[in-house]
């Protein structure tokens, strides 16, 4: 965010003992290129330039994650297959499903039903793209999207797959993708966090997987990298009010006798993790302003607020967190991830979905127009998409639609992007006439991970981290830049 | 140092961690990544007189020298593509360390501890000492020409003492007292006085529980509630009772399979039982149990090894001497437990009931009771029974057991007695009665996940890159061969490995256990890296310390509170913690020890602190988690209102934050840059923003605590200044300075006047909390205090043990 003004205290949190021994963590040293942008922050933060410290030139400055938890339905959505409807009760082809593990809640995959998508599909725009009656909204602006309909993963139940998706790995406790944003490319500005994680459900869905801590944890990155979550309910940060009277200008007068003690104490014991404190309060102190700030939409005219969708001003909304990603971006946070759960359709393809789609097609529609309006989708990039897809195949009974649902997929799904300086209205990569396997240019979850790194200029075999005396990175040994996506 | 006279690099030291680091990747143990089928990991490979690799007393016919600095990007090692290159010293010292004879040795944590000989002082420095090992300490200081700090003051030595060994600051008392006493020793008496403190078991329990991946919650999905915290008493009275360190590993690791193992040494094993149970829909049991196998044996692994096993779940180790083969090893001694991985029981057996001592007595007075209803009843049937028509619904029902009958043939029996019988029908129902009482005090008795083996062993494999259902050679429980082995003839199972690992000869657990202690009390190790005693862990700057306490503490006996005597009691650790300018050049982290420990406090020991200057702590012991503060919301968003938190009231508020329920998919919100408890962790947490600063400015604890120091401060006798002191006195254990009087006296006359100005601010802030205020007490008066109060609470000296 260049031209914002720099705050008075130019300190992301570090001191310089830190830096340049990393002190404080504990076990990790830091990698060589995250201690290189680390070093560079002071002359960066006042120039507001990334370059310099980045292993290649940055197309996106700023990401935003719409997670899609518990795994849309690919062949409902996005990736049409006219042969499965054609074979719509004919039991799955052996081919198709040979040496291949699904969830046990599928039991036998051998003979199971295929099932024919739910909504007609039509192409839209100048690319063609098909996309289901299901995402109008969507639909509509095909042409802003990269779609990649080849994606595919290793695991095959919500928790283990969305962790691999976000960390790396299947085993909760890995640094997430916003932990190593933050710890590669450091902070924009010091009143909000760099790395803001929200969710919401649809109402009164039976199919919403909880989230995990672990979703936007720091793993064993120092802390300071994990992600605020921000709370659907009063204080989006955990204890931001002051409490009853205690009033805002009183405080300030408190927080400076305060300050005025500790720097008596660092004059007196030397330990510049004192200085680092006194900087600490005064930034929590202006997060206390700029927070609540951030949350008020007042400021955002009708118009805006309508392109957002009805749920726009209720709390704990898909759409009103989308809102939020886009305030929040502005204001200098780096990676926000909007993760929505509901997608969970093992029942309920003919039920359930269609709340599912109503409350996220048109706020995530809103998100990319709005930033695109604004000049910001250019260097923002944009993600759409699950832990995996679900099942061509039926579970349940085909003679009672009510009860139509799809099991876990992980061998081929959808996964849209925009902005960033990827190609608009790309399509790539395809599943097999059925939308089982991956037919060509395959992405792999390391894959997509290697290539949202690339798009904010870092090169994800250089981002490290030394833990248990072994260099981690996010896409652990595996990972190919997907470069046909850029523009 | 400089100079045809500088030594040969150290093979541990200076060569291992460059092979480790630039070659291990393609050439080391891993045999599937190994590239050119070459390997430098061991002497017999990388010396091989005809490769040419490495020549001994030639570096510059030595492969390995040239290809480090080859011109030619094909030729050049490590590849270019690889992320790091050595540096040039790096080079060198290879080249001196080949031209010196390449004499080749093992890493420095596999070769067992030798105590080391003590340096004599010169007779000037031989007063500074006050554990035998201090005068390590001062040698190396001499040699780096650097001087020890002076001494800490006695308060703050009391204060950072007792914060360190009990978790909580002195109370006021405490420090008069030990500020009166001038006796010789006087140190040492606090010291002592609070290694027998209940607290002392408490503060020391919270690591271990964070090692132990301790929660009061499966984890994932469904997040069920568990009773594990018999389990977690058991650890702190593990710690007070001293119960000496082979005997706390051997009860937790295999208590079960001690003879005639006691229900205490059977308790203990639910350390294994702490990991997560995944109860998510759709999860193949098999699955989840080698899961919790794995879990098992990393913890083991980490724990009392220091290694990083995990790393050999899918693979050779890269970097040190431990195979994919010796990880199912490992994992064999855990695959014989009958766990099972379905469902998400809570208390998944098998399971150890651990009753409180009411419950224990109450089941014993129900059974006796239940016992005495059954022998009246069976006396009334025996005696009328010959009176019923044995053909009759009743007569039928009289020839089976009383638990066997159901509600119609009971009613039967009832009927048919009745004329005979009067008191038969009130037997019965006093039967019920007694029946439901013992069902009702059945289920509320925790049960706690402990270990047990089944009869038949279940046969391990190795499993390919970790995969449940992906068998390949079969293996049998064995220790790593990089390791003393296991003593012969004994049988091989989990109590043998838990003895194994308090084995004299074992070369790791002693140092990795002393580090952990260590940590704790310096708030870094002496190696910086707990988790990891291998060749990429940190190579510790000051060894001989290290092996000195190790040796020092197995041949106590593995007494723990001797040795945590021993560190506090040191001169070392009672110097003064100021930092010079020419310290933090020279020596910014403290790794030499020419200063004390300064240190922000783990956030539930400033929650603990909070709670105990303010006089508001409970010191209640062990029970059932409690549901202190926590803001609204936080359980029920993390699970979409299927867990509703339920804050309690009363003293359940003011308890230690060891007692908090710990949900492990959110955590308690108080806790902050703690271990996840998710997995195994021992690193410390420690980091510096500002969602800690709004946590102590604006969670109600803190500003309750506020409001009752200032309470105290405003009861007690004298003036304004009088009163500041004792706040400071509380907090800090120390008198304010002159120039701090002047700022907080500032700061209040300003907070009285606005208070003034709006009384219903000051009744506002005076109702956080739940607990009752001194009415007699003038509101404005009162929170412009607790203002002030506040302001101590956040002091960086108060946040800090220094």
């Amino acid at each position: 965010m260049q031209g914002m003004t720099p705050p008075p205290f130019n300190n992301a949190g570090w001191t310089r003992r830190e830096l340049l021994t990393g002190a404080v963590h504990g076990a990790g040293t830091l990698g060589l290129a995250a201690l290189s942008g680390l070093l560079a922050r002071d002359s960066r933060a006042s120039t507001g330039t990334l370059s310099g410290v980045l292993h290649r030139p940055a197309k996106a400055k700023r990401v935003i994650y719409l997670f899609m938890n518990g795994a849309p339905t690919h062949v409902d959505i996005f990736d049409y297959k006219p042969k499965l409807a054609q074979m719509h009760g004919q039991p799955v082809p052996e081919s198709f499903i040979a040496g291949k593990r699904f969830s046990t809640m599928s039991g036998g995959v051998k003979g199971k039903l295929m099932l024919a998508p739910i909504q007609p599909f039509h192409r839209r725009g100048k690319s063609g793209a098909w996309v289901s009656d299901l995402m109008p909204f969507t639909a509509s602006m095909a042409d802003d999207l990269c779609i990649i309909r080849s994606m595919n993963t290793d695991a095959v139940n919500h928790a283990p797959a969305i962790s691999l998706m976000l960390s790396g790995a299947q085993i909760p406790g890995r640094p997430t993708l916003g932990a190593w944003l933050s710890y590669g490319l450091g902070s924009e500005r010091d009143e909000l966090p760099t790395f803001v994680a929200m969710t919401s459900v649809s109402k009164g869905t039976s199919c919403g997987q909880i989230f995990y801590d672990f979703y936007w944890g720091s793993g064993f990155l120092p802390s300071k990298h994990q992600g605020v979550k921000f709370r659907n309910s009063s204080d989006p940060v955990l204890y931001l009010s002051d409490p009853p009277g205690m009033r805002r200008e009183w405080r300030r007068g408190q927080l400076d006798a305060l300050a005025e003690l500790n720097r008596q104490k660092l004059g007196a014991v030397g330990d510049p993790e004192i200085a680092t404190r006194i900087s600490q309060y005064e930034m929590a102190y202006r997060m206390q302003a700029s927070v609540p700030e951030l949350a008020n939409l007042a400021s955002e005219p009708k118009s805006i607020l309508d392109m957002y969708g009805p749920q726009v001003l209720e709390p704990g909304s898909f759409a009103r967190n989308c809102l939020m990603a886009r305030r929040l971006l502005e204001r200098g946070t780096r990676y926000v991830q909007v993760m929505h759960a509901g997608w969970d359709q093992h029942n309920s393809i003919t039920t359930e979905l269609y709340n599912q789609c109503r409350d996220t097609d048109q706020p995530s529609w809103a998100l990319v127009q709005d930033l695109k309006q604004r000049g910001l989708l250019d260097d923002t990039l944009v993600i759409w998409g699950g832990e995996f897809g679900r099942t061509p195949f039926i579970q349940n009974d085909i003679a009672n639609r009510k009860t139509w649902g799809r099991d876990h997929h992980p061998y081929a799904y959808t996964t849209w992007l925009a902005g960033g300086g990827v190609k608009p209205g790309l399509q790539y990569g395809e599943s097999d006439e059925l939308g089982m396997n991956v037919a060509n240019n395959g992405v792999h979850v390391h894959d997509l991970q290697a290539t949202i790194l690339a798009a904010c200029g870092i090169d994800h075999e250089k981002l490290t981290y030394r833990f248990q005396g072994r260099d981690f990175r996010l896409t652990d040994v595996h990972g190919k830049v997907v470069k046909d996506l850029f523009a | 140092m400089a100079g045809p006279d500088k030594p040969a690099p150290a093979f541990d030291r200076d060569i291992l961690p460059v092979l480790s680091d630039f070659c291990f990747p393609c050439h080391g143990p891993d045999a599937k990544s190994r590239k050119a089928d070459l390997r430098l990991d061991t002497a017999a490979d990388a010396l091989r007189h005809d490769s040419g690799i490495i020549v001994p007393g030639k570096p510059a016919e030595s492969a390995v020298i040239e290809r480090m600095r080859h011109a030619d990007p094909s030729k050049l090692m490590p590849p270019p593509k690889f992320a790091k290159r050595p540096t040039e010293a790096q080079i060198k010292a290879l080249e001196s360390w080949i031209a010196s004879g390449a004499k080749w040795g093992q890493h420095w944590s596999l070769i067992p501890p030798q105590k080391p000989t003590l340096p004599t002082l010169p007779t000037a420095a031989s007063i500074w000492p006050r554990q035998p090992w201090d005068a390590l300490v001062l040698d190396r200081l001499t040699k780096e020409g650097l001087k020890p700090a002076p001494q800490a003051s006695k308060a703050t030595l009391l204060r950072r003492v007792t914060l360190d060994l009990t978790g909580l600051p002195p109370t006021p008392k405490e420090l008069v007292d030990f500020l009166a006493d001038g006796a010789p020793g006087a140190y040492d008496r606090a010291v002592d006085r609070l290694l027998a403190s209940p607290r002392y078991g408490e503060r020391m329990a919270w690591e271990w529980l964070d090692a132990a991946r301790y929660a009061d919650s499966n984890g994932y999905q469904g997040d069920a509630e568990r009773t594990m915290w018999p389990w977690r008493d058991w650890v702190v009275q593990a710690f007070n009772k001293n119960l000496p360190y082979d005997q706390f590993t051997i009860w937790q690791v295999a208590g079960d399979l001690l003879p005639a193992a006691t229900h205490e040494q059977k308790l203990a094993t639910g350390f294994l039982r702490n990991y997560m149970i995944n109860g998510e829909g759709g999860r193949i049991p098999e699955e989840n149990r080698v899961d919790y196998v794995f879990d098992m044996a990393e913890t083991v692994g980490t724990v009392w090894l220091g290694l990083t096993f995990n790393c050999c779940r899918c693979h050779d180790h890269k970097y040190d001497p431990l195979t994919n083969k010796d990880y199912y090893s490992l994992f064999a001694f855990f695959n014989r437990t009958s766990v099972d991985g379905s469902g998400g029981n809570p208390q998944t057996p098998p399971t150890l009931d651990a009753p409180s001592p009411i419950q224990a007595s109450e089941r014993i007075r129900l059974a006796d009771l239940l016992k005495g209803v059954q022998a009246t009843i069976d006396t009334l049937e025996k005696e009328f029974a010959p009176q019923i028509d044995p053909a009759s619904e009743a007569g039928k029902a009289l020839k089976k057991k009383l638990a066997d009958r159901s509600a119609t043939e009971s009613l039967a029996i009832r009927k048919a007695l009745k004329e005979f019988a009067k008191q038969y029908g009130p037997t019965l129902d006093e039967h019920e009665k007694f029946k439901a009482a013992r069902d009702a005090n059945e289920r509320i008795i925790p049960r706690v996940m402990v270990m047990a083996d089944q009869p038949k062993f279940r046969d391990t494999f190795l499993l390919k890159t970790g995969l449940y259902n992906q068998p390949a050679d079969k293996v049998d429980a064995a220790t790593p061969p990089a390791l003393p082995p296991l003593p012969a003839g004994a049988p091989v199972d989990r109590l043998a490995l838990a003895r194994w690992l308090m084995a004299a000869e074992n070369p790791l657990t002693a140092r990795v256990t002393v580090n952990r202690l260590w940590t704790q009390f310096f708030g870094m190790g002496l190696v910086k890296t707990p988790e990891d005693f291998g060749i990429q862990g940190e190579r510790p700057p000051m060894p001989e310390l290290l092996d000195y306490l190790a040796i020092d503490f197995r041949d106590s006996g593995w007494d723990v509170k001797r040795l945590v005597r021993s560190i506090v009691t040191s001169a070392t650790y009672c110097q003064v913690s100021t930092v010079t300018p020419e310290l933090l050049e020279k020596d910014p982290e403290n790794r030499l020890l020419a200063r004390g420990p300064r240190n922000r406090l783990p956030a539930s020991m400033l929650r603990d602190q909070a709670l105990a200057v303010s006089g508001l702590l409970v010191d209640k012991t062990g029970g059932r988690p409690v549901n202190p503060y926590q803001p609204e919301g936080i359980w029920e968003e993390a699970t979409f209102g299927n867990k509703k938190y339920s804050q309690d009231k009363g003293d359940a508020l003011y308890r230690r934050t060891l007692y908090t329920f710990w949900r492990r998919i959110v955590g308690p919100a108080e806790v902050f840059d703690n271990a996840p408890r998710q997995v195994c962790s021992v690193k410390v947490y420690r980091t510096n923003t500002p969602l800690h600063a709004l946590l102590t400015l604006n969670d109600p604890t803190y500003i309750e605590a506020a409001r009752h120091l200032a309470q105290i401060a405003l009861q007690s006798p004298g003036d304004e200044t009088a009163r500041l002191q004792v706040l400071a006195n509380r907090v800090l254990g120390r008198p304010l300075t002159p120039t701090e009087i002047p700022t907080l006296a500032k700061a209040l006359a300003v907070s009285r006047s606005q208070y003034k100005n709006a009384p219903e601010d000051a009744e506002k802030l005076l109702k956080v909390g739940e607990s009752e205020r001194d009415e007699d007490l003038p509101a404005v008066e009162h929170a412009a205090w607790t203002v002030i109060a506040q302001i101590v609470l956040n002091l960086d000296e108060t946040l800090c043990k220094e």
